[in-house]
């Protein structure tokens, strides 16, 4: 038992040590900057479907301000909404993810200076006729990303606003009929049309008149990144550099005030869906492999110490103890994963406890499943029979050995049927650990799915993959039961 | 010669019941005592007790050279000391049906006595051919009959090499066909001259095995004596008591 644990937290160890903060530039080493972006967010921010490489007019232009700034760029993708909570909680150093400048965002951020000019445009169904201009967005709803200007673009047109992760999705809900409209930037909604090949949707209107502007998002607390940028993109704008990425995606150079008029995008991806599947089944399993599954070995251990813990703790004499396992019970079943997963992730930091992903996700998915299993354990341990305690009691053992010896081995028959259901939906929970930034399977498919909008093949096919891996687990949980059961007649 | 066992003013409550109210006996090494009494007169107390399984609230018990005062707690180590003088034998056998006979029966002198396992091996089949039992060191008890099972939990308790074995009612719940093969072990023990404390219903048997005989009552020794007290009891109750059970059985 004890090697087997030990190489267990070996790997744990070897999985904290990946991921590493920014570092000064002392000895002339290239300074290292943490770039937050989607990667979800085409023709800006995404993978490029033949290569699986980050790319896009974002990235491109980071990395050239990278190169001309001297920077070691280390890219974190990330949904749209942990970007901000990201740069907070000094996880990554800039936001390079089409971030439009406004007032409430200058009072908290750096912004460089813009590097995309764009304005505001109502997407709705091909059919919707009564939507035209912001006016006729009041009382409906409409579906954005939470931390997008849009989304109060929208709600001061007094429009309800859905919430969902990404422009893709977005518009899935329009053509759904879910929705009523979506508020986005003209380019980003002409990229869509152009590579989706979607024809369900129209721009059926101006956001206003307002030019909106987009740049590189950093700290109050770093101005010499920010200085080191703008520098950087008055000489890319100088030498042409930045219009010619622009031309490369939009045909037209936005990068300066009223080239957006002229976007003229190209149908990108012409695979076929058969294709986007096949190319994207080793990315996910890749995610699959380095993710979800190490996740799950790690937490599940770490949380089944927890619950024996717990579970001992709440049958102990020691009434204090008694109390601390029942609220750490209470707490964890009463709690949402993902709240708990970004208290641990987003939230910590804040009090100087700063995870890395991997830990951030292992530390709240162990405790999640040690809060389930501690009830499963206690009762298990209350269905041994007293006698089994006095015995072992009289035989000389002391606690720990009773427990340990004869106890806990006749509890385990008990409780792996119900441990089996915990660790099924610890599998499955760790698809929520990409919201912390951690790569893994679901992951893979919304990135392909955002490029492409194969969202039924894709999302199925990471559900055949989790179906696989939990199916595999049940078989085994046979096997296992009659072997802990052996001995019963 | 010194006694072995002593037991003195032992008292026992839980909660507003008084179930032991003073309780001396004493017994020499080699000797058979038998504790005999209507159900609720404390006998199981009294010999859980004598291994701490209950912690009595007053009285003196010792065992050999172990010995606790129980006005005040007693630490975790004279606890330990006391135990390891006796072998318990439960009514409901206890054994852990989890690991094999051999596994029961190597379980105390491997993992808690730090023995070396061929020996307490080797100890345990000469133990398990001593209550009948050679061959069977690889079931699990779940596949042993009632009787086998008590003739197990018996050798698990002689395996520790005791100084004496506490036995609680080991017959009670068994099948009353089963019921003689488990006495016979009991009687074996006591020719070899084990010293045993039995907790039993068994009057017979307690007649034709004890040196000495304890009638409990309402928690305290109301009769003592050889095993005349059994065919001629003094006092009235446990007269009583023994029409009655001499009746039913």
């Amino acid at each position: 038992m004890r090697p087997r644990l030990i190489v267990l937290l070996a790997l744990l160890g070897a999985l904290l040590a990946v991921g590493g903060p920014a570092v000064a530039d002392a000895d002339g080493e290239p300074q290292v900057v943490r770039v937050g972006t989607e990667g979800v967010y085409p023709p800006f921010t995404y993978r490029d479907p033949d290569t699986n490489e980050l790319t896009g007019f974002d990235v491109e232009v980071m990395r050239a301000i990278g190169d001309e700034a001297g920077w070691d760029l280390r890219f974190v993708e990330a949904p749209f909404d942990s970007l901000f909570p990201a740069l907070d909680s000094d996880r990554i150093d800039v936001i390079a993810n089409q971030v439009t400048i406004t007032g409430e965002r200058e009072a908290r951020y750096l912004f460089s200076t813009p590097y995309t000019y764009s304005h505001g445009v109502i997407v709705t169904a091909k059919d919707t006729d009564d939507i035209t201009s912001l006016d006729d967005l009041k009382g409906r709803t409409t579906a954005q990303t939470a931390s997008s200007n849009w989304a109060q673009v929208a709600k001061d047109a007094g429009a309800k606003v859905q919430y969902v992760q990404d422009f893709g999705p977005g518009v899935e809900l329009v053509v759904q009929g879910r929705v009523d409209a979506i508020v986005n930037d003209n380019i980003a909604v002409l990229d869509y049309l152009a590579t989706s090949g979607n024809d369900q949707v129209k721009i059926a209107g101006d956001a206003g008149d307002e030019v909106l502007e987009q740049a590189l998002t950093f700290r109050q607390s770093d101005p010499d990144l920010q200085q080191e940028a703008d520098d950087a993109i008055a000489t890319l704008t100088e030498d042409g550099t930045l219009a010619e990425i622009s031309e490369k995606y939009f045909g037209a150079d936005v990068t300066v005030q009223g080239g957006a008029e002229d976007v003229d995008v190209d149908a990108s991806d012409s695979r076929t869906t058969w294709e986007v599947v096949k190319d994207t089944a080793w990315p996910m399993f890749v995610g699959l492999v380095k993710g979800n599954i190490p996740l799950t070995i790690c937490s599940f251990v770490i949380g089944m110490v927890l619950a024996i813990a717990a579970a001992l703790a709440r049958l102990s004499s020691l009434r204090v103890l008694g109390w601390i396992a029942r609220a750490y019970v209470s707490v964890i079943r009463g709690t949402p994963l993902l709240v708990q997963l970004f208290i641990v992730f987003y939230g910590l930091p804040q009090i100087g406890i700063d995870l890395d992903p991997y830990p951030a996700a292992i530390a709240a998915l162990s405790l999640n499943v040690g809060g389930y299993a501690a009830e499963v354990v206690r009762a298990a341990i209350l269905s041994v029979p007293r006698g089994q305690q006095e015995a072992a009691t009289v035989i000389g053992m002391d606690y720990w050995q009773s427990m340990r010896r004869i106890v806990l081995p006749q509890a385990a028959r008990i409780a792996v049927p119900p441990l089996g259901n915990t660790l099924l939906s610890l599998i499955k929970d760790t698809a929520l650990a990409s919201l912390v930034l951690v790569p893994e399977l679901f992951r893979e498919a919304q990135v392909t799915a955002a490029a492409t909008t194969e969202y039924l093949p894709l999302y199925t096919m990471a559900a055949l993959y989790f179906w696989v891996v939990c199916y595999l687990v049940s078989l085994a949980q046979g096997p296992l039961e009659r072997r802990l059961s052996r001995y019963a007649t | 010669m010194t006694d072995l066992i002593e037991v003195r003013g032992l008292e026992k409550s839980f909660g507003d019941h008084h179930v032991l109210r003073g309780v001396d006996f004493s017994a020499e090494s080699g000797t058979v005592t038998a504790l005999l009494g209507p159900s609720g007169s404390g006998k199981t107390t009294v010999l859980r007790s004598m291994n701490v399984l209950e912690m009595p609230d007053a009285g003196v018990v010792r065992i050999g050279e172990a010995s606790i005062d129980f006005a005040t707690r007693p630490d975790r180590r004279a606890v330990k000391a006391l135990r390891a003088r006796s072998g318990m034998v439960f009514q409901a056998h206890n054994l852990f049906p989890h690991k094999t006979v051999l596994g029961n029966l190597i379980e105390g002198p491997v993992q808690v006595q730090g023995r070396p396992t061929d020996e307490a091996v080797a100890d345990a089949r000469s133990l398990l051919e001593q209550v009948g039992l050679a061959g069977r060191e690889d079931a699990y008890p779940a596949q042993l009959s009632g009787g086998q099972q008590q003739r197990v939990g018996i050798a698990r308790a002689l395996a520790l090499r005791p100084e004496v074995l506490l036995l609680d009612e080991p017959t009670s719940a068994l099948d009353p066909e089963l019921v003689g093969e488990v006495l016979a072990v009991i009687r074996d023990l006591a020719a070899e001259n084990w010293t045993l404390v039995i907790v039993t219903h068994e009057v017979r048997f307690a007649r034709d095995v004890a040196d000495q005989v304890l009638f409990l009552d309402e928690g305290v020794v109301a009769e003592r004596g050889g095993p005349e007290v059994l065919t001629d009891p003094r006092e009235e109750r446990t007269q009583r008591f023994l029409a009655r059970v001499l009746e039913a059985g």
